[in-house]
């Protein structure tokens, strides 16, 4: 009896871990989608192409672009689309109407005038919206004053410094935008706001009548810069505590990305790693003798591999997944027109010469010409990289029938596909870990494992001989740690050699399918713990930089955004429904 | 021939002191002058340059902007007789110099010769258009290349006749692309100009999309009960959709674009439909690709402080799309 109630327990555990799992799926890729919007109206209103998002952070092209006004950096932008808008809204005010080059001359220096000329910039830039886009101003609008409840509810705003920067920001906003303050702000600061008056009074009057002109415009935002500047060092002094200058850093720091309660879906860690560039950014290994190659049918059993192949079959055949129609849609995107050949006996065209007798031998017959045939034919290669770290066990099923699928579609669509894995084949270290502690453990030795790349179908084998191969992904003893940025290498050159018969045209495709950083124990403690995580997104850039492959990253409950530009959650808590093959799909769609 | 001059000051209301040559009687072919039409200053100068001093122009500009209404409407106010023809890739070479056809003459069939609609316009004072010039085959832009010499005559090989060209014609011709063909995938049907044909055209001058004051103004020429202030307020706003489908156009995040035409139309469907936001849907939206639609839907937002409703989805295909059928 007892045992009846665990199981029903463990039965209701397990749906709502599914359901969480959905439900977290299911907001990140509205919350990506939200952002993908954001960056797509930053473009038409900015006019500037190649703004694009990584994480929360804006990019141009290659290049992050700093935004440093505090209130562009909603904390999620899940509950609130609309606060988004205003932050996407504002930067590309701020870019299209602001001169970064001037502004960054003008810049003060200390930390408090920085963030006070930073906000009256964004300010004016933000003052300057077209009157026919009331949408962009009420965006605008709503975003600042969603931010400013954030910075009223916060424990900031009872220090002194953290008052007379709220005054500040709402009373110059007021001003320059001409937009009205809630009463209740107003109730707020009215003390400080009369201490302040004989500093910026002056000032203040010009800010809007000069909101027209950087250059005139700058002076009066420096004198009200440097009167807060002022009274911060003042407070400073007057506490007089030896470690609070430097704590007050932070302080600000958290108006910058107020990190509130941590309930949306995370993002792929990402951060600069100090390791790497006291190695002149160049990634080492720190031994290579391990590291070895495997197809996966050797490693696994025959026996085993039918087994895994009858359940892989039966997944796929219960969710109902047409592969035919599939691999239509694979081809009309990845398709492209190529000359082939000649048609004869047309009424226009080019002349051909083998058919000019006939205009001697029947005088009415005018069909002389010939025309190119054009025909549509798939080119491309494509390559699936599946990570095969310790948490992607769970969705092994899942991913083995998503892969097998598209493994087939593609291959009735005329193109070459790939799949491909990695793993290591020891935790922590390994053999080469053990190597380094022998050699006393020199500093920043790199990456510290026994890389294992496996090759489940290479591009010269068909699917119908693959096939057991590919259920290989199932076997989970195989699933250990991960170096990602050294598979997409791999994955990427094995793109670039030639296979049998293709010439070098046509798209070079590898989809990444992963559930998180990298992720090997040993080479974050040795080195750093971004170490891996820069390597990747510099192997990543340097691939599309170079052109040498298109690489979209299909992140399972994650958003990869910090590691590939090209990118998509992927929700297989359901393992591989028509949706998420559609999602794929519109990934591919997208990018063409 | 032209038997007057008049002011540009006062007749196209342009601020120049230029005086130009125009007929003092109308005959049918003299287009009808539109009251409300707003000309572009430096487009109509050039235009203006090609009728008096003899030039031949090709106008260039994306669909919509009303370039052959543009010559039309300078036509109309010179009262200089104006003929359009389609370059369209159809219109053969015989079309525009003439054939032999067969007719009934007292009762017997003869063949006689019947003049295409060049040799018929180079002997008046008429202003030929060509209309999608980069459209034209290949072997018809060869016709037309002898006359784009100034003092070129006509020859009709078939006939043995030489034609002169009338002291009075001009030739225009309107075209989407400058001859380098289909680059952004907007224009299928363009063919890449021979240069030779290019280097032919004396003037050559670009339509682009109005400014938005101008292009506020063109709208409510057309639609004037939305004249009053609320609808010049939503008229602006529309401008600013088109003006941002543009940009999105030009950044590469849509693949069709608002022509001023587009905004007119739109303009229009409002009094049809009462509501912005469905006319927009109805005279725009559904004639973009639906994974466009979330896009121009954020555009819309911005200029309307208001959701584009109606059945758009950000998505591509429904999610089912790839479910076995049955």
């Amino acid at each position: 009896m007892a045992s009846l109630t665990e199981q029903t327990e463990q039965a209701d555990r397990d749906r709502a871990a599914a359901a969480s799992r959905r439900f977290a799926a299911l907001s990140l890729r509205r919350r990506k989608q939200t952002m993908e919007l954001g960056a797509a109206a930053m473009r038409a209103l900015s006019g500037r192409r190649g703004l694009h998002f990584r994480g929360t952070v804006l990019y141009h092209e290659e290049k992050p672009v700093v935004m440093p006004a505090p209130h562009l950096h909603p904390p999620t932008c899940d509950s609130a689309p609309a606060s988004f808008r205003g932050a996407a809204d504002g930067m590309a005010l701020r870019l299209k109407k602001s001169d970064a080059t001037l502004h960054k001359r003008l810049c003060p220096d200390t930390a408090t005038r920085v963030l006070v000329f930073e906000m009256l910039e964004q300010f004016r830039a933000e003052s300057l919206v077209d009157p026919a886009m009331p949408g962009v101003r009420a965006n605008l609008n709503d975003r600042f004053q969603q931010w400013s409840r954030e910075f009223e509810a916060s424990p900031l705003i009872d220090t002194a410094l953290g008052i007379i920067l709220f005054t500040v920001a709402q009373v110059c906003r007021a001003r320059i935008t001409a937009e009205p303050m809630p009463p209740d702000f107003e109730d707020r600061i009215e003390s400080t706001r009369m201490d302040l008056a004989p500093y910026i009074g002056i000032h203040l009057a010009a800010l809007r009548r000069e909101r027209f002109s950087q250059t005139g415009f700058a002076p009066h935002a420096l004198a009200i810069a440097e009167t807060v500047g002022a009274i911060s060092e003042h407070l400073e002094s007057r506490e007089a505590k030896p470690a609070r200058p430097k704590s007050r850093v932070p302080q600000f720091q958290l108006l910058f990305d107020q990190d509130g309660d941590d309930d949306h879906v995370p993002t792929a860690g990402y951060g600069q790693s100090d390791a790497l560039q006291d190695g002149q950014g160049l990634y080492r290994q720190y031994t290579t003798s391990y590291d070895r190659q495997f197809q996966a049918s050797d490693l696994i059993r025959a026996e085993l591999l039918r087994g895994y192949r009858q359940q892989l079959d039966d997944d796929i055949a219960r969710k109902g997944i047409n592969v035919p129609r599939l691999g239509r849609a694979l081809s009309e995107i990845l398709a492209e027109d190529s000359q082939d050949g000649w048609d004869g006996d047309a009424l226009e065209g080019r002349l051909d010469g083998s058919r000019l007798a006939r205009l001697v031998t029947s005088s009415g017959d005018r069909r002389v010409f010939r025309t190119e045939r054009i025909e549509r034919r798939t080119e491309a290669k494509v390559t699936f990289l599946v990570d095969c770290s310790g948490s992607m066990k769970e969705y092994s099923a899942a991913v083995a029938a998503l892969v097998d699928v598209y493994a087939r579609a593609l291959e009735l669509a005329g193109a070459r596909c790939e799949v491909l894995g990695f793993t290591t084949a020891a935790w922590n270290g390994g053999r080469a870990g053990k190597d380094w502690i022998r050699a006393g453990r020199p500093a920043y030795p790199g990456r510290l494992n026994e890389v294992r790349h496996l090759v489940f179908k290479d591009g010269d084998t068909p699917w119908r001989r693959a096939r057991s191969g590919i259920a290989g992904l199932m076997k989970k003893d195989l699933f250990r740690e991960g170096v990602d940025g050294e598979a997409v290498d791999w994955a990427c050159a094995r793109l670039a050699e030639c296979g049998t018969g293709n010439d070098d045209s046509g798209r070079r495709i590898l989809l990444v399918i992963s559930d998180g950083s990298p992720m090997d124990g040993a080479t974050g403690l040795a080195n750093d713990s971004h170490y891996l995580e820069q390597h990747l997104k510099d192997v990543v850039t340097a691939h599309e930089v170079s052109g040498s492959a298109e690489i979209f990253g299909l992140g399972v409950g994650l958003d990869l955004s910090p590691y590939y530009r090209r990118n998509l959650a992927l929700d297989l808590s359901q393992g591989t429904t028509p949706a998420v093959v559609n999602q794929v799909l519109g990934l591919l769609l997208r990018s063409r | 021939m032209p038997d007057h001059m008049v002011s540009v000051r006062e007749v196209f209301n342009l601020d120049s002191d230029l005086m130009v040559a125009a007929f003092r009687e109308a005959d049918d072919h003299v287009p009808e002058a539109d009251a409300a039409y707003r000309f572009n200053h430096d487009v109509t100068l050039a235009i203006l340059a090609a009728f008096t001093r003899n030039r031949r122009m090709l106008l260039q500009g994306l669909h919509g902007t009303g370039k052959s209404t543009h010559i039309e409407q300078v036509a109309a106010r010179l009262n200089w007789p104006c003929v359009r023809v389609n370059l369209d890739g159809h219109i053969s070479r015989l079309d525009l110099v003439g054939r032999d056809t067969v007719v009934l003459k007292d009762g017997k069939q003869i063949t006689e010769f019947q003049e295409g609609i060049v040799p018929w316009a180079i002997q008046r004072p008429v202003a030929l258009i060509l209309d999608e010039y980069d459209a034209g085959r290949p072997d018809v832009m060869f016709v037309i290349q002898r006359l784009l010499e100034r003092d070129g005559k006509l020859t009709l090989l078939d006939q043995n006749r030489v034609l002169d060209v009338h002291p009075g014609f001009r030739l225009f011709a309107t075209a989407n692309t400058v001859g380098l063909g289909n680059l952004n995938g907007m224009y299928h049907g363009v063919q890449r100009l021979n240069h030779a044909q290019i280097d032919r055209w004396n003037i050559v001058a670009a339509l682009n999309h109005p400014p938005a004051e101008d292009e506020i103004e063109i709208v409510l020429a057309r639609v004037p009960e939305m004249d009053h202030p609320a609808g010049r307020d939503l008229v602006a706003s529309m401008v600013a959709v088109a003006k941002l489908t543009r940009d999105g156009f030009k950044v590469g995040d849509l693949s069709t674009l608002m022509s001023p035409r587009t905004v007119i139309t739109w303009a229009e469907n409002i009094g049809i439909f009462g509501d912005p936001g469905k006319a927009f849907q109805l005279s725009f939206v559904n004639k973009c690709d639906q994974a466009e639609h979330g896009i121009i839907a954020e555009y819309f937002q911005r200029c309307f402080d208001r959701e584009l409703e109606g059945p758009s989805s950000p998505g591509h295909v429904p999610d089912n799309a790839f479910a076995a059928a049955g």
